[in-house]
């Protein structure tokens, strides 16, 4: 028995208010965007010492999450496993629209957003991963395109191919946002293991994300989804990819920690301000020692609802995972002159604070919005969700 | 047409704008080489600061720099621009003996800057005659220098500014990212900056500026002279601004 | 299940088509305004004597103009060239930015970058900061 995909009605009182909220977001956003694009950026929090805040945050967690879809696709169509074809048109098709709002979050937090859709593409520069990676995202969106629709029209060559290609762009898309971070010479971004790290993270928020679709798709649209696969994707792929992630930011942390030259800012991250408690309680335990004792657990591990539970908790740790890739790196000083402190003046010397603004928040909401329109009103014109999702019986 | 006939043109479509698009990105890399080498070419401009001559309290650098390049300041620290700032120095409680002290804080210059490394249109560059500036034309504000800057010399138009000092120079509108130029637009009229002319007049004289790459001129004779340090040399930047009584 | 009356499969590609021209309208009034715009006067301080007469004739600086500036802000900026190419310069002999940048503009309907930062102020922006200025 072939799996069948269809549209989902898209009739009830529940899809129209989705579709109404969500439209609302967008347009919100839009105009936030337009406000801030219009009077200047100091609308938002962001200031001298802190340049990049919750939009740039968000880009590179869109973008993480794009990962997790592709390898759960690609349990399909790299490695055949057939019970995961179900999912492999939806997790390609949200792939790609976490690319797009990676790219929305990075063009509407621009300082000229009438130059950026012309300037990056007539000069490039080869050693500017700003440069490098428009180009890797705009590769990995046409390279998802290619795939979707290799598995509408069930070309099972090309698919393979495809499938293999884009998770392996993925990774060099990951690493490459990563590097965006780990190749500037800052003491907590300038890192050899950033890069892996975002990639971990990348897998284990994405793999998260996609379990809280099906599952959230499945009963919406109530349709059938047998338990196993939930599980088997819980147990036996985010537990790992969970453990992984843990397994590199242990490593890249006690490493700055140890060395006297990286100590002080190594220790700053660590027990420095809020963004330490972010890191123990929101990524750490909420985001790794939960999920993973969770999964890994019998009793909770072979239960839907705790895996849903855990996945959101994942989601959730990775979140504040970017936040922390992003924000203390900027609200650290450098260390011009060692043995001195360099006493606030004209500007803020020492650490400072960033604090989000409505209308960040509102621009949040709009890419939000804007691809959770298009995934939704997608799934209603293309065949994209499974009527049924079964483990298959056993070979013999 | 249905949905997949739309889905296999609409992937043509993007697969055929991507090889337009690849056009002039090919011919502009070319190009940006060959605009390089020039009459500026030869020169390496750098500057040094003698702290033991700066005096406590005069702003007169700071200012001369903000009323010729148009500097924008709104009384607010989150978003004035500083192209030459002055801060105090606190030693850490276990050096003991040292005393406090005054530091003149800029653009280094640097020979190998990261800024113009992490730029994505090369907006941010350096010139032939190693001064690096950034070109408010094509600057989308992506603010990536910033955050490459090892040094948080460089700064960012928040706001629109609201003066005008210097007409003869135009002004930055916000969006766009900037840093010290060694004020080019006067070196180019065989001036020097405007933080050094103001400090001679000032009478403190405790900027000197000059061609690195001439053994004769002051600047290097004093740095040849051995003492001067830059700041964070271990950063590997290679700055172009020395000091004396570091 | 009901079918809907007004989008129909059948009645898809006019829709569609609809939808299109809305979206584009912003597009099309932005080409066809200049079919209706007012032709401007334009109006010129007697030549400045230090100028013989402008770099080219005419027609070629109201056609080309953009491609001069650009070529000579990037040998400027790039080049640190002297090359004497301003835009204050072209002030020197078109006092008025109204009459000599904004009426076409206007008509041609292209929005102008430039005077966020470089300074040519209008003849009524000029007289309201003599008038009211320190």
């Amino acid at each position: 028995m072939d799996v069948q995909f269809a549209k989902i009605e898209g009739k009830s009182v529940g899809y129209w208010v989705t579709v109404s909220i969500l439209a609302a977001a967008t347009i919100a956003g839009f105009v936030a965007t337009l406000i801030m694009n219009e009077h200047g950026l100091y609308l938002s929090g962001m200031t001298n010492r802190v340049p990049w805040g919750l939009q740039i945050s968000m880009a590179i967690f869109y973008i993480g999450l794009s990962a997790g879809s592709l390898v759960v696709s690609g349990l399909y169509g790299v490695f055949g496993k057939m019970e995961y074809k179900p999912f492999a048109r939806i997790a390609a098709y949200l792939a790609m629209l976490f690319l797009i709002a990676g790219l929305l979050s990075i063009f509407t937090d621009q300082g000229r957003i009438d130059r950026v859709f012309t300037k990056p593409f007539t000069y490039v520069n080869a050693t500017s991963m700003f440069s490098i990676n428009p180009a890797l995202y705009s590769g990995h969106i046409m390279i998802c395109v290619l795939y979707l629709w290799a598995l509408f029209k069930e070309k099972g060559t090309l698919t393979k191919i495809t499938s293999l290609v884009v998770v392996l762009w993925a990774i060099g898309t990951h690493t490459g946002t990563g590097a965006i971070f780990a190749f500037v010479p800052r003491e907590l971004y300038n890192s050899a293991l950033l890069p892996p790290s975002f990639v971990a993270a990348a897998l284990s928020s994405g793999a998260a994300l996609m379990i809280l679709v099906i599952v959230g798709l499945s009963r919406a649209t109530k349709r059938h989804l047998d338990d196993d696969l939930i599980i088997w994707m819980g147990r036996r792929l985010l537990s790992i990819f969970i453990v992984v992630t843990f397994y590199v930011l242990l490593i890249e942390n006690a490493h700055r920690a140890y060395l006297a030259y990286s100590r002080e800012a190594g220790f700053f991250f660590l027990s420095g301000g809020v963004h330490s408690l972010m890191f123990w309680v929101g990524l750490i335990f909420i985001g790794c020692v939960v999920p993973a004792v969770l999964l890994f657990i019998k009793r909770t591990g072979t239960s839907v609802p705790w895996t849903v539970f855990a996945s959101v908790l994942v989601v959730v740790g990775v979140l504040f995972e970017r936040f922390l890739i992003v924000i203390p790196g900027l609200i650290h000083p450098p260390e011009l002159f060692p043995g001195w402190e360099i006493q606030d003046a004209v500007i803020w010397e020492g650490v400072v604070s960033y604090s989000i603004s409505p209308l960040e928040v509102l621009q949040t909401l709009g890419v939000i919005g804007a691809i959770g329109f298009a995934f939704v009103v997608g799934l209603k014109v293309m065949p994209l969700a499974p009527l049924e999702a079964r483990v298959l019986p056993a070979k013999s | 047409m249905d949905r997949r006939n739309f889905l296999k043109r609409g992937s043509a479509a993007v697969a055929g704008a991507a090889g337009a698009l690849s056009l002039p990105v090919l011919s502009s890399c070319t190009s940006e080489a060959e605009a390089a080498g020039s009459r500026l070419e030869g020169k390496k401009w750098g500057m040094l600061i003698d702290l033991t001559r700066c005096r406590e309290g005069c702003t007169a650098c700071m200012d001369a720099c903000r009323e010729e390049n148009n500097v924008a300041y709104h009384g607010d620290r989150r978003w004035d621009v500083h192209w030459i700032r002055k801060a105090t120095l606190h030693p850490h409680e276990e050096s003991a003996g040292l005393e406090e002290k005054e530091v003149l804080l800029m653009c280094n210059q640097c020979d190998e800057p990261p800024c113009a490394m992490v730029c994505p249109v090369q907006a941010t560059y350096k010139r032939p005659d190693g001064i690096v500036l950034v070109d408010h034309h094509r600057c989308i504000g992506c603010r990536y220098c910033m955050l490459a800057c090892p040094y948080n010399a460089r700064f960012f138009n928040w706001k629109e500014n609201p003066e005008w000092p210097n007409k003869e120079y135009p002004r930055r509108s916000h969006g766009v990212a900037e840093s010290c130029h060694f004020c080019a637009h006067l070196i180019d009229k065989g001036g020097r900056p405007a933080c050094v002319a103001a400090c001679e007049r000032s009478g403190a004289g405790a900027l000197i500026f000059g061609d690195l790459n001439d053994p004769g001129s002051e600047i290097s004779r004093l740095v040849a002279a051995g003492g001067a340090k830059r700041v964070r040399e271990d950063f590997g930047t290679q700055p172009k601004v020395y000091y004396l009584g570091l | 299940m009901k079918r809907s009356t007004v989008l129909t499969e059948k009645n898809r590609g006019a829709w569609a088509t609809v939808f299109t021209v809305i979206i584009l309208l912003p597009v099309v009034f932005s080409i066809l305004k200049p079919l209706w715009a007012a032709e401007p006067e334009v109006f010129l301080d007697p030549p400045d004597p230090r100028w013989e007469s402008c770099f080219r004739p005419k027609e070629y600086m109201r056609f080309h103009h953009m491609d001069l500036l650009k070529e000579a802000r990037s040998q400027v900026i790039r080049d640190g060239s002297g090359n004497g190419i301003t835009l204050a310069g072209c002030g020197d002999c078109h006092r008025n930015r109204e009459a000599f940048c904004d009426r076409c503009h206007e008509k041609a309907s292209v929005s102008l970058d430039c005077f966020g930062c470089h300074y040519y102020l209008t003849p009524s922006e000029l007289e309201e900061l003599e008038g009211g200025g320190h």
